[in-house]
């Protein structure tokens, strides 16, 4: 299984217990969500968005813990996370 | 229905109970504060919801409020109440929303003489917000015709979704006349008209054939976005030249090409009349002895008197004064409704007769000003 | 320009067609929305209101523009008159679940007198203060909320007032629910404000915000991220504090927490109007 997948709207990365689905067009690269997620999960892209932004990568997935700091502190609702398996 | 000897003031909030106001937001303000004290008393015995808020500003705010949670809604104030009041109606106009306005005017600038009469405010009541935009004012001369114009009042403004305002004077807020008070079943009411699409359809600022959007109100499921920016028919914001336009010109044309609802007026004596009175409100009854009294006399004078100053009726008022030789305006103030009835009857002697007078000027002091055109 | 469809799990109550929203990067309000939209959901799903019943006012300023953003009946409404506009709402329909958005200057400014008396009133209505203390919308002028000594565009030789105490006042005039939250500490934005939704009487949370492109270029601190941890410093998180701890200072911080939760009957009980 691809830890990460893109289309037009979505750069998705999965570990085998959560997943982290970056929503590329709302990112505004504030980079809340790299410096407050506790285990480094993100880092900052390189390919902009449609309006110039780099959207983050969830590069390092298998660290993530599921906290969801991403999620709350994302003022632009670009990024969310999933429990793989319900 | 049942007659009932009470001042324009009660008869104003009789003619909103029977219109089926059911919120009235207010302030005390001399000469208007027995609207709020009556309707507080009454209003509630009709199911309604009366508050005295902290100013005028709040009471307008929560008008506008509480026509989009779909009541019928009412403020009531006097000159420098309608001063504060002016911003909050530029929002209701450009939201469209329904409400009435009671404006009891007193004699200014500023806090004047607050028991005393005057229609100074005449443009104020017309121009005073910003933007541009039509308002109806409907303009009683007696306590019956304050009960009867409320009605209309109301009517209108749910059919154009538009701020209306009733204009009175501290002279006839506090006289006592006979009103026949009619009740509801007996009086034709109308109400804003509701969406026939379902919410994903529904634009809450697409005009119907008349120029005036459906209006869904909250709680209705339909997700509507009240919006004091200039908006396009979903309520976004748009800052376009060609929205704008088309808001701009729509918002005058809805009241303009439906001014036949609004527009009103009496005529006493004007046939073969050498000489048309143009007066409005209390003034108009002085000048209506001052006409019957000319009339003893041979001399053939007739009075005009419009019950809606805004829009202004030309179509009536030039068929009115064109046999006339002279028009003259007679006015408790500079000299204001003049420049309107100049404007239109230019090809004619148009005499200002403007008189300050903190009640209403007497026909003598009326005949005094005009005998030497006469 | 990509317009998304239903993502993200909070896009139900959002406008997605208006998305991205104005706000600047790294801007407070958004977390705001995002928080205050997880405890509308819930207080749904408990079946405390229904979507339909949800009104939200907004009146001028960055904050006020949360409405445009939100799949609700919602209110654009004028400067500082969003809470008498809601009091109109509530009080000609009971059934309506209403709240008010805006900025410091809004509600304690312009909004002030209004704030005061509905808070006296009791007035059924939960209002969410989002202060980043300062103008932000129109450019970086003096707030009721700016610290003192501060620079802002229009006290450019430093600040020479106090500010206001928001918390502090709206608590004296015996508010039913009163609480300070912080852009930086979500999750209590979310628990607060879930709180003030079920409650009736008057509801206020006030939610300290970080304003990178206004407030932080004021103070040197342009970047978003180190805002948000200048910020999370000065933050102290207390579940009840006192009044007394609800000072307001950004040299000796801010104190997070329920500050007053009372159960009064609100304006619509007291008045026989509960419906």
């Amino acid at each position: 299984m691809p830890a990460l997948q893109e289309n037009a709207e979505t750069v998705t990365a999965s570990s085998g217990k959560f997943k982290v689905i970056i929503i590329k067009n709302r990112c505004k690269e504030c980079q809340l969500c790299v410096t407050l997620c506790p285990t480094k999960v993100l880092v900052r892209g390189s390919n902009p968005n449609a309006r110039g932004f780099r959207y983050p990568i969830p590069k390092f997935i298998e660290k993530c813990i599921g906290c969801r700091t991403c999620e709350w502190c994302c003022p632009d609702l670009a990024i969310f996370v999933e429990v793989v398996g319900g | 229905m049942r007659a009932e000897y009470v001042t324009s003031n009660i008869a104003i909030a009789e003619g909103a109970m029977a219109s089926g106001l059911k919120f009235f937001a207010g302030y005390p303000i001399t000469p208007t504060s027995d609207i709020l004290e009556y309707l507080a008393e009454e209003l509630p015995k009709r199911g309604g919801v009366v508050i005295q808020l902290e100013d005028e500003i709040a009471s307008i705010n929560a008008v506008i409020g509480a026509s989009w949670a779909g009541a019928k809604a009412m403020t009531a104030t006097s000159s420098p109440g309608y001063s504060l009041m002016v911003e909050a109606l530029s929002f209701a106009i450009i939201t469209e929303t329904p409400l009435v306005v009671v404006y009891v005017m007193r004699a200014g600038p500023s806090t004047g003489v607050p028991t005393r009469s005057c229609q100074y405010d005449v443009f104020q009541v017309r121009y005073g917000s910003h933007g541009n935009y039509e308002l109806p004012v409907l303009v009683p001369w007696s306590a019956q015709e304050a009960f009867d114009l409320t009605v209309k009042a109301f009517n209108v403004s749910e059919m154009l979704r538009v701020p209306t305002v009733i204009l009175s004077d501290a002279m006839l807020a506090h006289t006592w006349e006979k009103v026949i008070i009619r009740n509801p079943g007996e009086l034709k009411i109308i109400s804003r008209r509701k969406p026939e699409v379902p919410p994903q359809e529904y634009m809450p600022f697409k005009p119907g054939e008349d120029l005036v959007p459906p209006m869904a109100c909250f709680g209705d499921g339909y997700k509507v976005m009240v919006e004091s920016l200039t908006h396009d028919e979903r309520g976004y914001y748009s800052p376009t030249t060609e929205v704008q336009e088309r808001m701009i010109r729509r918002l005058v044309e809805k009241v303009r090409r439906n001014s036949h609802l609004i527009i009103d007026y009496e005529t006493y004596f004007t046939s073969s009349a050498e000489y048309i009175f143009f007066a409005y409100g209390s003034t108009a009854r002085s000048v209506y002895a001052l006409v019957k009294e000319l009339r003893r006399e041979g001399i053939r004078a007739g009075l005009y008197r419009p019950k809606a100053l805004w829009p202004f009726d030309e179509g009536g008022l030039k068929k009115i004064a064109s046999e006339a030789k002279r028009v003259f305006v007679v006015e408790n103030n500079v000299g204001l409704m003049y420049k309107e009835v100049a404007q239109v009857l230019r090809d004619k002697e148009v005499i200002s007769v403007g008189i300050i007078d903190l009640d209403v000027p007497s026909p003598d002091r009326i005949k005094e000003v005009i005998s030497e055109w006469l | 320009m990509v317009v998304s469809k239903q993502v993200h799990p909070l896009d139900k109550y959002v406008r997605v067609d208006r998305l991205p929203h104005l706000w600047c990067p790294g801007c407070g309000i958004g977390i705001v929305m995002s928080a205050m939209l997880r405890a509308i959901g819930r207080r749904i799903g408990e079946g405390v209101f229904k979507e339909e019943d949800i009104v939200v006012v907004g009146g001028i300023g960055c904050t006020a523009r949360m409405p445009l953003y939100l799949n609700f009946d919602t209110v654009h409404a004028i400067h500082g008159r969003a809470v008498p506009f809601a009091v109109g709402v509530k009080l000609a329909n009971p059934k309506l679940k209403v709240i008010v958005v805006g900025g410091d200057g809004d509600i304690a400014g312009i909004g002030g007198n209004h704030l005061m008396h509905a808070a006296r009133r009791n007035m059924d209505i939960t209002v969410i203060m989002v202060n980043n203390m300062v103008y932000a919308m129109t450019g970086g002028q003096l707030a009721p909320t700016t610290p003192t000594g501060l620079y802002t565009t229009t006290t450019p030789r430093g600040n020479p007032e106090k500010p206001i105490n928001v918390v502090k006042l709206v608590a004296s005039l015996g508010a039913n629910y009163v609480a300070r939250a912080s852009v930086t500490h979500p999750a209590l934005i979310e628990t607060y404000v879930y709180r003030a939704l079920g409650k009736e009487g008057f509801t206020f949370v006030e939610v300290l915000s970080t304003c990178p492109e206004v407030f932080g270029r004021h103070i040197g601190i342009k970047d978003a991220a180190q805002l948000f941890m200048e910020l999370r410093e000065k933050v102290k998180v207390k579940a009840k504090p006192s009044l007394n701890e609800s000072y307001y200072d950004w040299e000796s911080g801010f104190v997070i927490g329920e500050y007053v939760d009372k159960d009064d009957p609100g304006y619509l009980r007291m008045f026989g109007l509960l419906r």
